[in-house]
């Protein structure tokens, strides 16, 4: 893989979806709080408001890598249009 | 894994980029980015440090879900304000762009100021252009160590400072740089301060102009709010060819030339390594350097300034410039209605915030022969920074008053509270399901601090 490659996979896969899991956590942790979500959920387990953030978070942003790095094999490895 | 041979056409987008060295300019242009550089950053890196009413004035304090700016403090259910902040930056970004292009770009995007700001420090510790493209060619001797080493050391120390900066934006700053000192910080902490950090240096310090290239969103969508009105950098091809080296003093006509000298300096202090000549690409931040780089060279060869300058597309074509289109009014004008609508509201606020809850399990209950009683949960939310005691009233049926178990109920700053509210009506006074009433809210001590619920009452059908 070049180098330019490489910055382009970086560029098309994870930076897009850091940026949509940034909003979409924003929006999200503004109207429910992490807090009910662990109550009704695991309230055995020991979560702090701010774990429940963060996953929240990095669960937002695999998601959006898997649906870029998907579009990125899809349109970039395969066969390409003849000119 | 092997891959097939990339077609020609492709290879562009793969060749190994060369560094680029961004000649240093003087120039008004210049002398304007600096200051928006030395004013954003200011901002940034010292806004946490500003106090307002003993704490720090800008807070975000996820923990217990408060945002504190300035004297408002916004809670989740301030969710509206924070959407329309987002929806002004939004058309600000959308009108301005339409108005004078990439003005963001070359001026106030954080990719911008950071890169401006590490080439500083690259120019304090490595020197000019010249030098630097010597030093990257130069074998690995003590010199270049030195210089090398110095300015990542500068790079590592201005990352972590800002990565301290920016989760002082989420925990109160002082506390912080104090644990960070002493190495004590909690786990978040020193994993987004590393990333904000790590992100920093990587951008500004080596990606630079491929993150408006590769990675912008805005840099690949801004053309679409572009017309043949907006400013955008532009080299008067008219004026500029045939370009041509000639000595100084000569009237270029003469020799059949234009006023483009083919001194490459515009090429040279271009941040993206473009060829503006070449005409507008989406490469172009619109950072004006190599206007200042032309003007100067104009300067010297005596001849008249813009050559390169801002304009439009009609003007080049010497047709009309309109300002003021449909898009631009459009934009200007939502803008300012949601502008306006944000601040009347921001200033119409309460500091409170009352639910009402009806009790699910009984409809009504008769008290006794005369009087029928509903039963409501009333959640009471303090938003303010002191203490009120608030009484709870009630008016739109004829007769009615309201028991809770005190006179008043007291709740601390930025805290909840539940009241059993019991509602009741003179039998001969309502009848059937959901006759509205209304439940008002009121400080003891301040009496603007008041809310109006509507709920209804429920009574036997006769
Ligand atoms: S292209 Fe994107 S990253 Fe680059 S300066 Fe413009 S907005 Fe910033
Ligand atoms: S062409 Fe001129 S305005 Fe555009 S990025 Fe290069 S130096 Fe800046």
């Amino acid at each position: 893989m070049t180098k330019k490659r490489l910055l382009r996979s970086v560029g098309g896969t994870l930076w897009p979806s850091f940026l949509t899991a940034a909003f979409a956590s924003v929006v999200f942790f503004a109207n429910i709080d992490p807090e009910t979500l662990h109550m009704q959920t695991l309230p055995d387990w020991r979560i702090s408001r701010m774990t429940g953030y963060a996953i929240g978070f990095f669960m937002f942003w695999g998601v959006g890598l898997a649906s870029s790095i998907i579009t990125f094999v899809l349109t970039d490895g395969g066969p390409r249009e003849s000119t | 894994m092997t891959r097939p041979e990339m077609p020609a056409e492709d290879a562009g987008m793969y060749v190994a980029r060369e560094k680029i060295h961004p000649r240093e300019v003087k120039g008004r242009f210049q002398n304007l980015r600096n200051l928006a550089v030395i004013v954003l950053l200011g901002i940034f890196y010292g806004l946490p440090w500003v106090q307002w009413d003993g704490r720090q004035a800008v807070l975000f304090d996820l923990p217990v879900r408060q945002f504190h700016i300035f004297g408002l403090t916004f809670w989740p259910q301030d969710f509206l304000y924070l959407a329309l902040l987002l929806i002004i930056a939004a058309l600000t970004l959308f009108f301005f762009t339409a108005l004078a292009g990439r003005l963001w770009c070359g001026y106030a995007c954080p990719q911008t100021v950071w890169t401006e700001a590490f080439i500083w420090m690259e120019r304090w510790t490595e020197g000019n252009r010249q030098k630097r493209i010597k030093l990257d060619k130069s074998p690995w001797n003590r010199e270049k160590v030195v210089r090398r080493g110095s300015k990542h050391l500068l790079w590592v120390l201005f990352a972590l400072f800002t990565g301290v900066t920016f989760v002082g934006y989420f925990t109160p700053i002082t506390e912080l740089v104090g644990r960070a000192v002493s190495l004590d910080l909690g786990p978040w902490e020193t994993f987004w301060l590393l990333f904000y950090g790590f992100a920093t240096w990587g951008n500004a310090g080596f990606l630079r102009e491929q993150v408006c290239i590769y990675m912008c969103p805005y840099a690949r969508f801004q053309s679409a709010m572009f017309d043949r009105n907006t400013l955008i950098i532009s080299y008067d091809e008219k004026r500029g060819e045939p370009r041509g080296g000639r000595p100084r003093g000569v009237e270029p006509r003469k020799r059949g030339l234009g006023d483009c000298i083919d001194c490459n300096l515009c090429v040279q202090a271009c941040p993206t390594g473009i060829d503006i000549r070449e005409g507008l690409q989406y490469e172009c931040i619109a950072c004006a350097a190599c206007i200042d780089a032309c003007d100067s060279v104009m300067d010297k060869m005596n001849y008249p300034r813009g050559l390169i300058r801002y304009s439009t597309e009609n003007a080049m074509e010497g047709k009309k410039v309109r300002t003021l289109r449909p898009r631009v009014l459009v934009y200007g004008f939502l803008l300012l209605a949601l502008i306006t609508g944000v601040l009347v509201s921001l200033t119409q606020r309460t500091p409170l915030a009352v639910e009402v809850l009806a009790d699910r399990n009984v409809i009504y209950r008769e008290v006794d022969w005369e009087t029928i009683e509903n039963v409501y949960t009333v959640r009471i939310l303090n938003k303010d920074r002191v203490s009120h005691a608030y009484t709870l009233t009630v008016e739109g049926l004829p007769g009615i008053e309201v028991i809770t178990r005190s006179e008043q109920i007291r709740v601390g700053p930025g805290s909840t509270a539940s009241e059993v509210a019991r509602v009741r009506v003179p039998r001969d006074a309502v009848e059937g399901v959901g006759n509205p009433f209304r439940l008002i809210m009121q400080s003891v001590d301040d009496p603007s601090i008041r809310t109006v619920n509507n709920a209804r009452f429920n009574a036997p059908s006769e």
